[in-house]
């Protein structure tokens, strides 16, 4: 007994060490470039690197002052807001219907989580030129309705299963009271529901945030989002090393007080709903 | 009689009302698009020329295919989608079965490694484009403080891929562990019970007992990684366009360079849908091996 038990805590103590190993390798990496975004230009192409040099924010206030950052920042915000809103809007009325519907409707579940398999490529080619033609290319317009093509599918997907939950009988209750679907969706289902649109808008806000080839195809100077201008800070400039940390903690920090959020989430969300 | 009648045409009202935009905005969006996109890939548009190009039947398949190239570019990508994957399914498994073993902090263990995954492909890559850069980088530093030797990780055609494999792995891996401790928390209690009656070893228990209630997760997770690993662009973009060489051309960039270096979108789109055939022929693969027993 007595041996299990100490046997019990050297495991113990293995598994701690090794999470917290492996915690660091997956942390360091963003640390030591939040480092280099708080020291000035010069110490930040130090190597060795001068471990006493004194923190400052020049660089954000460089980015946003000089390279426009400020506006890329609200373009970002933007569209992934707007795409995001709709998305939910439109979405969770569709999960809804498709969660009550008498049969099952598979062919219809399996079109809308195969959209989440799809390449972008294959769908930026064809919308590259349909937004050319329509004179939405680089408009924020243009690259909203360009995300529904990831974000709708995503929200039916994800709230199909926070519905089916839902039971039914409420549904009913609020039928007889004389609701019309709509009318039950909006009043019933969907303030119970209320944290797993929570969930799925911010999951598919941070799909938009972090997009990349849409808004590199679709996006000029003015309405470019902050992953593409992060992307074209180097060739620009050659390597701001500084600046260039500084913008890529600025992508990061929504991402990362939004994601623990939704930390509970995230299996529903990232899965879609697959393991069950 | 009257009466399902009128049910019906409520029926149909509450679809329009609720069902319909959805998706006619998933129509105009995504159906349309991959029909324009198919049409395309029968002809020699392209974007020097306006308007859509000739009926080149098809041509633009049997030139993406004979293309030098293309098939490189096929080959590159499937060697990063498998080691990356198997890679990924293993570190990732070993952090979820970590993760489950233990009670106090788990949640801050987790908040701490879901980092990676939810950050910007691009993020990421410049992350570690200034980490691995051969002179300014901490990682040679480090490297050359422990005795050894830098390398131009991303600058030598033969580390390359190997490189973006590597930061491949170090930001998917925690999506693959969060798939697998959900499976791993949800896994039954009963079958251990008699596996400890039984007197089976820890090897045993894992191999007869947790490999198979896991089969079905593990498959899930690798396909939707798969997947993701065949999609790769953005990390390609930032961390070495595609080169040396062509040494890390991704099948998506190699579109991408058709499409918008050279304008040929008729013989873009071609080869865009060999992707798309690649990714569904690999999801065909793994959902029938789910369902086989």
């Amino acid at each position: 007994m007595f041996k299990m038990r100490t046997r019990k805590r050297i495991a113990d103590a293995f598994t701690y060490a090794a999470l917290i190993l492996i915690s660091l390798f997956f942390l360091l990496p963003i640390l030591w470039v939040l480092r280099t975004s708080l020291v000035t230009k010069q110490i930040a192409y130090q190597i060795p690197p001068d471990w006493s040099a004194p923190f400052t924010l020049d660089n954000y206030i460089t980015i946003f002052s000089e390279n426009n950052f400020g506006q890329y920042f609200l373009n970002s915000l933007i569209v992934s807001l707007a795409s995001t809103l709709i998305s939910i809007a439109l979405g969770s009325m569709a999960a809804y219907w498709l969660a009550r519907r008498k049969s099952k409707g598979i062919g219809l579940r399996v079109g809308v989580l195969s959209v989440q398999m799809l390449p972008a490529i294959v769908l930026v080619i064809p919308l590259f030129n349909v937004m050319t033609n329509i004179g939405l290319k680089n408009t924020h317009l243009g690259l909203i309705i360009t995300y529904l093509s990831f974000n709708l599918p995503y929200v039916i997907w994800m709230l199909l299963s926070f519905i089916e939950s839902v039971p039914e009988e409420l549904d009913d209750a609020a039928e007889i009271d004389g609701c019309s679907k709509f009318q039950t969706y909006a009043r019933v289902v969907f303030p119970i529901i209320a944290p797993g649109i929570i969930a799925a808008g911010v999951l598919s806000f941070l799909n938009s945030w972090n997009e990349f080839m849409f808004a590199l195809v679709l996006t000029g100077n003015e309405t470019r989002t902050i992953p593409v201008s992060v992307a074209a800070m180097e060739t620009q400039q050659g390597v701001q090393i500084a600046e260039l940390c500084a913008s890529v903690i600025v992508v990061i920090i929504p991402v990362a007080v939004l994601s623990l959020f939704v930390r509970k989430y995230l299996v529903r969300g990232l899965a879609f709903g697959s393991i069950k | 009689m009257n009466k399902s009648k009128q049910l019906g045409k409520r029926n149909r009202r509450d679809m329009a009302i609720l069902f319909l935009p959805a998706m006619l905005c998933i129509a105009a969006v995504v159906v349309f698009p991959l029909a324009y996109s198919l049409i395309l890939s029968f002809t020699d548009t392209n974007l020097r020329s306006q308007g859509l190009g000739d009926f080149v039947g098809l041509k633009n398949y049997i030139t993406a295919l004979t293309d030098e190239y293309f098939r490189k570019s096929i080959f590159t990508t499937l060697k990063y989608t498998v080691v990356s994957v198997v890679f990924e399914l293993c570190i990732g498994y070993l952090i979820a079965a970590l993760l489950n073993r233990v009670g106090r902090g788990r949640e801050l263990f987790f908040s701490i490694i879901i980092v990676p995954m939810m950050i910007s492909c691009v993020a990421v890559g410049m992350i570690w484009r200034l980490l691995l850069h051969p002179e300014l980088g901490i990682v040679n530093y480090v490297i050359e403080c422990l005795g050894g030797t830098g390398r131009a990780w991303y600058g030598d055609a033969s580390l390359a891929l190997g490189t973006l494999i590597f930061i491949d792995v170090w930001q998917e891996t925690p999506y693959m562990s969060l798939l697998i401790l959900a499976g791993l928390v949800s896994l039954p209690k009963d079958p251990y019970e008699a596996a400890i009656i039984e007197g089976a070893n820890g090897v045993q228990t894992f191999f007869r007992i947790t490999l198979p209630l896991m089969k079905p997760t593990l498959i899930v997770a690798t396909l939707l990684r798969a997947i993701g690993a065949l999609k790769t662009y953005d990390l390609v973009y930032v961390v070495t366009k595609g080169g040396p060489g062509v040494s890390t051309e991704v099948m998506t960039y190699n579109i991408y360079k058709q499409a918008y270096q050279y304008l040929n979108t008729g013989r873009a789109a071609a080869m865009s849908y060999i992707l798309l055939l690649i990714v569904m022929a690999i999801s065909v693969f793994f959902v029938k091996m789910s369902r086989r027993e």
